[in-house]
């Protein structure tokens, strides 16, 4: 967007704005890279790290925000100005969600240890490599108002979901052999899930990014990938 | 026929309009539509108000000015040699950047209208008019105990309203606004943009401002000029929050060079 505002602070202002979403993505993008060291590692300590570090993502959020809300009432900004806002305000607020699924992740990680099931570990940190190699492409796509880019990591949270379907049927089957997996199974899903609530939410972004860049709201809904709501799987089947 | 082909009220056809050898508007054309709010916008000198003039032919009055092209009003072009200009601008009202109250009581501001055009003969008719005018204009309850003092006596906010009921008063069936409320601070300017609201009920409404807040909130459709030119024209939401055309951008945004 050209920077060229008669009132050259309006510009200041926006391109702050600006800047702040690219550093909150930033941070996202680290908290995710940190739970699955933290994962791969076995190690509490990393785990711990990632969990304060979220405290980062809260604050600019807030500040974010605030700046959003003091443009809104001073400019009353108009066309790609107001979306520009509008789409840093939403944006914020997922940025700050996908931390959290980050943070939820690493305090999984104890419990997680008590299983030497490594494997899976592996399937949970693939599927997190995905969701942040899509999470820089669509920070990327903001920064370059790149809508066609926006819209291909959109088409890539399919592979994420199918990932964590079969990672879904594969936990099942281990807790139905072994009890004593239940527990770090459990919360090898629910950090699985999280990684699977992160992709949903960088279509999310995605999906942002074309309006900021197109003016139109994306209606047509994403197929979702997530089969596991009707995963039925019986202890005596096949 | 289509529900906007029978509200459309005016459609104007390759609009120019020269003052001597300036051009000052180069081929124009737009429909505005009854209970609509249509805004004209753009940077002074772009044409938007002598368009706005061309609706009633309040150019006729000006020295050197000659207006081409169709202007039709239900269909009727208004600058044909048959068209009765003071029957016109009755049907056509217009109202003005600053309030300009008759130096009359305010009954007299409302029934003078009425008057000239032989629209009542008795005293009673004369009191209705001027009552349902000064209601529709938001202004009855506030001057309903005074109508012998002047115009001139009312705030600036209360003198626009007296000045919309006055063109209300002879049953107009379009309603030009230049600027209407830049003179206004913004209690009455909200007074009047409610007026606007309610008025789009029976009347088609043609709005030219500089405020480009008061366009989006008051207007369903607007056109923007520049330089004598329409650039773009639209339903308001789709101007204001994605525009087509980089001028609009470039002029809604504030970044007009």
């Amino acid at each position: 967007m050209p920077n060229d505002h008669i009132v050259s602070s309006y510009d200041k202002e926006l391109e702050n704005l600006r800047s702040s979403i690219a550093r909150m993505g930033g941070l996202a993008e680290t908290q995710i890279a940190g739970a699955v060291d933290a994962l791969f590692k076995r190690s509490a300590e990393r785990a711990e790290q990632v969990v304060e570090a979220d405290k980062a993502l809260d604050d600019l959020e807030i500040a974010i925000e605030k700046d959003a809300i003091s443009i809104l009432a001073r400019r009353q900004p108009m066309a790609s100005d107001l979306r520009e806002i509008v789409s840093a305000l939403k944006m914020s607020s997922i940025l700050e969600r996908i931390g959290d699924y980050s943070k939820n992740i690493a305090k999984r990680v104890t419990a997680i240890n008590e299983s030497d099931n490594f494997r899976i570990v592996r399937t949970v940190g693939d599927m997190a490599h995905l969701v942040q190699k899509m999470l820089k492409d669509v920070l990327d796509a903001y920064i370059d108002q790149d809508a066609v880019k926006a819209m291909d990591v959109w088409e890539r949270d399919a592979p994420v979901d199918e990932l964590y379907n079969s990672l879904f049927r594969e936990l099942l089957t281990y807790m139905m052999e072994d009890a004593r997996a239940i527990t770090p199974c459990t919360h090898l899903l629910f950090a699985a899930k999280n990684v699977e609530r992160m992709g949903d939410h960088v279509t999310n972004l995605a999906e942002i990014v074309f309006y900021l860049v197109n003016g139109e709201i994306l209606e047509d809904t994403r197929p979702k990938g997530d089969r596991t709501s009707f995963t039925v799987l019986r202890p005596h089947e096949d | 026929m289509s529900t906007e082909d029978a509200k459309l009220k005016f459609q104007t056809r390759g609009v120019h309009v020269f003052y001597g050898d300036k051009e000052a508007i180069k081929g124009v054309d737009l429909d505005i539509y009854n209970n609509e709010v249509t805004a004209l916008i753009g940077p002074s000198g772009c044409g938007k108000s002598t368009y706005l003039r061309c609706l009633n032919r309040m150019n006729d009055t000006v020295d050197g000015a000659k207006v081409t092209g169709s202007i039709l009003l239900d269909g009727t072009d208004i600058y044909d040699r048959k068209v009765d200009v003071v029957q016109l601008r009755a049907r056509v009202g217009m109202v003005f950047q600053k309030p300009n109250p008759f130096p009359k009581s305010i009954f007299e501001n409302i029934a003078y209208g009425p008057r000239i055009h032989g629209l009542a003969s008795k005293k009673s008719e004369y009191d209705a008019i001027v009552e349902t005018s000064l209601k529709k204009a938001g202004l009855w309850n506030e001057v309903s105990d005074r109508l012998d003092e002047p115009g001139t006596s009312l705030s600036g906010g209360q003198q626009q309203r007296l000045c919309i009921a006055r063109a209300i008063a002879v049953s107009p069936e379009v309603i030009l606004m230049d600027e209407p409320c830049s003179a206004l601070d913004p209690i009455a300017t909200a007074r009047v943009e409610e007026l606007i609201d309610e008025l789009r009920e029976n009347y088609a409404i043609v709005i030219v401002t500089h405020s480009m807040q008061q366009a989006a909130r008051v207007s369903q459709k607007t056109a923007f000029f520049h330089l004598g030119e329409i650039v773009e024209r639209g339903h308001t939401e789709q101007i204001f929050t994605n525009p087509r055309e980089e001028r609009t951008r470039d002029y809604i945004t504030g970044r007009f060079g």
